[in-house]
């Protein structure tokens, strides 16, 4: 049982996703890229490297200074998209990443940078990025 | 001389006789084996050893010594690959886009990699199964929307393949990637079209096509048809792919709009790498994209205001006429709000902001936030 959000959380959900080849065919694959994750007062890194998600850690506010994009979302609403994909083996269509970056007024993936090629790395790689968060309905997820 | 017996015709119910190849001679042997061996010889760079790294061995690890030279004008009007010897005489092929600016982007050789290992096939990895019967005026609007999608597919087949054999050589990473772009476009060509004709419907009415003629008789190089092809198009489509997937009615739709979008950031990061390029790299080309762009967005209006695809697209997000005017019409707009400000952001980074309020109508009304009227 993995509490989310922490590091254990992620890295577990990291052995899943990089242990099944499904998530490298079929438009998924090959993904390089820093991604951060603002959950509620948390901030999370992690470092997809080729075809592998190779690092999850924990950073400060700073830390997002240095990623090419970061979601951020209220606490509820993360635990509402990983409870989401746990019920239904995947987020359904009310839950996936571009549907929530839609219907939030700021949407979801920003960046402190402004670098438009770099937050468009969100785009590029979006279908990985669900993958990745799909996979956690294999772990088991304990919320504070 | 003995005659040799005739051929016996072959009968319309038996198949004819293959040719047998004649055997190898002595004269034949005497011929191959005087070599030479001179073009052993010919290398300009020789001992190469790239070794393949964690995302094995690409197409950019391979730009090592000379055959990582690209300088700023290709002077060989040949085929020769790069880093090859030439060969003196040949004919001249005509290459039309020989300056490194008029083509070039950092970043496509990643891109060309990405495209060729994040590729997907619509045939089987979309769960065409997924498609149920829908409301026949959604159905409508679905299939009318997909209609207008293939036409933009296929003027990006035309415009990159068109310009992709002027291009030189000497910068075959662009070429590679261009490859790999008018592929995607094919897909996206596919996969529109089979959804159009997956679930009792048909292809619709053709778009108005301004903007498609803008981009296919562009005749002032590359990089003027990447400012229309690739930002100003490119972004309209990316904006639809979001809107439609997340209003998608099945699987199958999430996973088309899902994937088109993900090609067509790849396209629009090629386009923005290659116009910061030409900026910093070529006289007056800043200026000259501030023009095409000003011009570009004429054309665009021009099309906006046919109402055939917002009128579809209003019916799927408003899933039916019944609400099309209401909730359907509120989420084009959102839509529409959301290209304009990634367009307006485009444009801020690439160097050349736009002024909201001098977009033409009805762009100038979406780059409100307020939805009023500017």
């Amino acid at each position: 049982m993995a509490l989310f959000p922490s590091v254990d959380w992620f890295d577990e959900v990291r052995n899943v996703f990089n242990a099944d080849d499904r998530y490298r065919g079929a438009g998924g694959g090959y993904c390089n890229c820093v991604a951060g994750f603002r959950i509620a007062e948390k901030v999370f890194v992690l470092t997809f490297d080729g075809f592998e998600c190779s690092a999850a850690a924990e950073g400060d506010d700073g830390t997002l200074d240095d990623v090419d994009f970061y979601l951020e979302m209220p606490a509820e609403a993360w635990r509402d998209m990983v409870a989401n994909i746990a019920a239904n083996d995947g987020a359904d269509l009310h839950h996936t990443l571009n549907t929530l970056d839609l219907d939030r007024e700021d949407g979801l993936a920003t960046s402190k940078h402004g670098d438009q090629v770099r937050e468009d790395l969100f785009f590029r790689y979006n279908q990985t990025l669900q993958f990745f968060f799909d996979a956690s309905a294999l772990v088991e997820t304990e919320f504070p | 001389m003995a005659n040799k017996p005739a051929a016996k015709p072959s009968s319309p119910n038996q198949p004819a006789q293959k040719p047998v190849p004649p055997k190898s001679t002595a004269s034949d042997e005497k011929r191959t084996f005087e070599p030479k061996y001179n073009w052993m010889n010919k290398t300009r760079q020789w001992g190469v050893r790239v070794k393949p790294g964690k995302a094995g061995l690409r197409l950019g690890d391979l730009n090592v010594g000379i055959y990582g030279e690209t300088p700023t004008q290709w002077a060989d009007q040949s085929r020769n690959p790069r880093g090859a010897v030439p060969r003196r005489g040949m004919p001249p092929v005509g290459y039309s886009i020989r300056d490194k600016a008029g083509l070039w982007a950092d970043c496509a050789a990643d891109l060309y990699e990405e495209a060729i290992q994040r590729r997907w096939a619509p045939a089987t990895d979309v769960p065409w199964d997924t498609i149920e019967p829908l409301p026949d005026d959604v159905e409508h609007a679905v299939c009318q929307v997909c209609t207008e999608l293939v036409g933009y597919a296929n003027v990006d087949i035309e415009t990159i393949t068109g310009w992709q054999h002027q291009m030189s050589y000497g910068y075959h990473e662009v070429k590679q990637f261009l490859a790999t772009a008018s592929f995607d476009a094919a897909r996206h060509y596919e996969c529109f079209r089979k959804r159009a004709l997956a679930n009792g419907g048909g292809l619709g009415l053709e778009g108005p096509g301004m903007v498609n003629r803008m981009i296919l008789e562009s005749r002032g190089g590359w990089t003027e048809a990447v400012v229309y092809l690739l930002i100003m198009r490119g972004t309209f489509a990316m904006t639809l792919y979001k809107y439609l997937g997340r209003h998608a009615h099945n699987d199958a739709e999430r996973f088309i709009y899902g994937h088109a979008l993900a090609d067509k950031a790849r396209h629009v990061t090629y386009a923005l790498d290659h116009l910061k390029y030409a900026m910093a790299h070529a006289d007056d080309v800043l200026q000259v994209v501030r023009t095409l762009i000003a011009i570009g967005e004429g054309g665009l209006t021009r099309d906006l205001r046919d109402p055939v695809l917002a009128e579809a697209l209003a019916v799927v997000f408003g899933r039916g006429v019944a609400k099309a005017a209401g909730r359907g019409m509120a989420v084009y707009g959102d839509m529409m709000r959301d290209y304009v400000a990634t367009y307006l952001g485009y444009c801020q980074w690439l160097g050349v902001p736009r002024d909201p309020a001098r977009l033409p109508p009805p762009l100038n009304e979406y780059a409100n936030p307020t939805g009023a009227e500017a």
